[in-house]
């Protein structure tokens, strides 16, 4: 058993903090205020690799593994949540069911423009009334030609309003439930897609979260994502990688927030002594940096299983469950460690507290996940 | 062309930093290490430099030092140098400045380098010497503290920076040693591909042992914190007389009354 980062894993982490240190964490709070991630900033990701880091080099991706991928969104999340699950989405919800699904030519066409950072990718799955129950899903498609044709609405789409590259879920016929459901590999900027809105939101105030209608939206034949009736299939598969991305996100947030709440607790003096000499104040220290290293050894394991075609729902289940409490936990314990400086938001900690919410939330609630770990637990 | 770039790897700066047992080194049990930040600008301007005279050069990173400076290496690789050597050394921190540029030399010697770049000085030790005894080593041009580099067939044109703001340009031919000051050039970051590619470049491990140790000419008798100093200075009174006093305090203990 070996607890150890490799070496190329460690080098790989450094370079990606020096790159978080100088790039995003100095702009992390105006990509909060002005609800945008700087296009600067994007192309830059992009050039850094960080858009495709597990992804096969022929299609442009590093060609890492998929702990290095965890190491990068945790890194970058640390600085800024939004900026973590833009990488996280557009790789676990985008690029790999093309990876994992698409035909040869599919990964050749879609791939490069994805890893390259020229499309931003999403996954168009969640509806006005088909959410945690994806077998409801209402948006439907026909073949007309050699095309198909899309109608429904979604919502919720994070990176949508990129108007990158878009997986979408849609049925032939609801009564088959799961089994009427295909994927579609979709260019956002096609005609029929339009924009409803982007949401305001309580945290990750960078990202995009759109709702679309898609209105008589033609995807050429060649773009259904492995075959007719499989998108339940590839919806599951996705969301099961995507739970590893979340989970690195929130083990991110959650150590930005130690890390500011261990040197406030050095500098603060209240009763002659800093804050951190305070048993108060250390036990929460405590409490925090356990359920981190918890959350920590649950994510790499997840991503280890991926990595070596093991099972892993029921690990990346549990990794996102407990990373994502972790969060919300260690960012609630981070502003009560700076007082009323932790609920202003010159400190920090306020937007991660915000950020971490979500994680609780996207890629399946927190009950999803409960109902994941029970149900392989009990059968 | 033949470059070689010598680094260290240091521990990160933002480090707590104990005393060992025998006091004359820090303890290195749990600090986390990296790239020295000189020698990124030195790592930086030999890939510049091979990428300013395309593919005719061959740029090679060395570092001394126990298993984890590969680390470090692997870092410069990714950074866009060709080959690396690791020197290996687990009682590298134990050795001062002498030893340890004779070792680099003895493995330099014979390489024929015509450029020879490291950083300006090490961010833990600070002794700024290895570069320049290395330089006298090797038989070699040394100019120190560059922060600006031209190179013209086998001419080249620097900047140095001197004491007070003051610059200096310096002309000379090569072969040379050039030690790099920080903002020399923007190291860049590995990429994330680079980094992957990295991991198909040689990498020659040499023990210390199989090269010609220096004796050791200095020793390190005792490491320690600088004292704590006590509360400052308070001084107490009449206003006016607060003022002169003050006055005089800092005209002779400091220098920031002195014109010029």
């Amino acid at each position: 058993m070996e607890f150890e980062l490799s070496q190329d894993h460690r080098v790989l982490q450094d370079s990606v903090r020096d790159f978080v240190t100088n790039e995003i964490k100095p702009i992390a709070r105006q990509i909060d205020e002005n609800h945008a991630i700087p296009d600067e900033l994007v192309a830059k990701i992009g050039a850094m690799g960080l858009l495709g880091s597990y992804l096969p080099e022929t299609y442009g991706g590093a060609g890492l593994d998929i702990l290095s991928y965890v190491l990068a969104v945790e890194e970058v999340s640390k600085a800024c949540g939004s900026t973590g699950i833009l990488i996280s989405a557009h790789t676990s919800l985008c690029c790999d069911p093309i990876l994992q699904f698409g035909s040869q030519e599919q990964k050749q066409q879609h791939l490069p423009p994805l890893t390259r950072g020229e499309k931003i990718g999403c996954l168009l799955l969640t509806e006005p009334d088909a959410g945690s129950d994806v077998a409801g899903i209402a948006t439907t498609y026909r073949q007309e030609g050699d095309a198909f044709v899309l109608n429904g609405s979604k919502i919720m789409i994070t990176n949508g309003g990129y108007l990158g590259t878009g997986i979408v879920m849609a049925s032939h016929d609801r009564g088959l439930r799961h089994k009427g459901i295909s994927a579609f590999i979709v260019d956002l900027a096609s005609e029929g897609v339009v924009v409803q809105r982007n949401e305001n939101k309580l945290g990750i105030r960078g990202t995009y979260t759109t709702a679309f209608s898609l209105d008589n939206v033609r995807v050429p034949a060649g773009n259904l994502l492995g075959s007719e009736g499989q998108g339940f299939k590839i919806a599951m598969e996705t969301l099961n990688g995507g739970r590893i991305g979340v989970a690195a996100q929130a083990l991110g947030i959650a150590e930005g927030a130690l890390e500011r709440s261990l040197s406030y607790a050095r500098e603060r003096r209240q009763f002659g002594q800093p804050i951190s000499e305070m048993q108060a104040i250390q036990f929460k220290l405590a409490d925090m940096y356990t359920a981190i290293e918890s959350s920590r050894l649950l994510t790499y394991r997840a991503a280890w299983l991926k990595e070596s075609k093991k099972p892993y729902a029921m690990e990346s289940a549990m990794c996102k469950l407990h990373a994502s409490e972790t969060a919300t936990f260690v960012t609630h314990q981070a502003i009560q460690i700076h007082g009323g400086n932790g609920y202003i938001n010159d400190y920090e900690v306020e937007r991660m507290y915000r950020d971490a919410r979500i994680t609780e939330i996207y890629e399946g609630t927190n009950e999803i996940q409960r109902v994941v770990i029970a149900k392989m637990l009990t059968s | 062309m033949k470059i070689l770039v010598c680094i260290k790897q240091v521990p990160d700066m933002e480090s707590r930093f104990k005393v060992n047992r025998d006091g004359t080194w820090i303890e290195e049990q749990d600090l986390a290490f990296r790239m020295n930040e000189y020698d990124e600008f030195a790592v930086e301007q030999a890939v510049q430099t091979k990428e300013q005279l395309g593919t005719d050069v061959d740029v090679t990173v060395l570092s001394l030092g126990p298993g984890r400076v590969t680390e470090a290496l692997k870092k410069a690789l990714a950074m866009g140098c060709d080959r690396a050597v690791h020197i290996q050394d687990e009682a590298s921190a134990q050795k001062e400045p002498w030893q340890i540029a004779g070792l680099i030399a003895a493995y330099a010697r014979g390489q024929a380098y015509d450029l020879v770049f490291t950083g300006l000085q090490s961010q833990d030790r600070g002794s700024a010497q290895v570069g320049v005894l290395l330089a006298e080593l090797l038989g070699m041009v040394c100019v120190t503290t560059v922060i600006d580099f031209a190179l013209k067939g086998t001419s080249v044109s620097v900047s140095r920076e001197l004491e007070g703001g003051l610059k200096a340009a310096v002309q000379f031919d090569l072969p040379a040693v050039v030690t790099c000051q920080l903002g020399l050039n923007t190291p860049r970051y590995p990429t994330l591909p680079n980094i992957m590619k990295a991991r198909q470049k040689e990498l020659l491990v040499v023990p210390a042992a199989d090269l010609l140790l220096e004796q050791a000419l200095t020793a390190t008798e005792k490491m320690y914190p600088p004292a704590r100093k006590e509360g400052g200075l308070v001084l107490e009174g009449e206003i006016d007389d607060l003022a002169d006093r003050l006055l005089a305090v800092l005209k002779e203990k400091t220098t920031v009354l002195r014109q010029g």
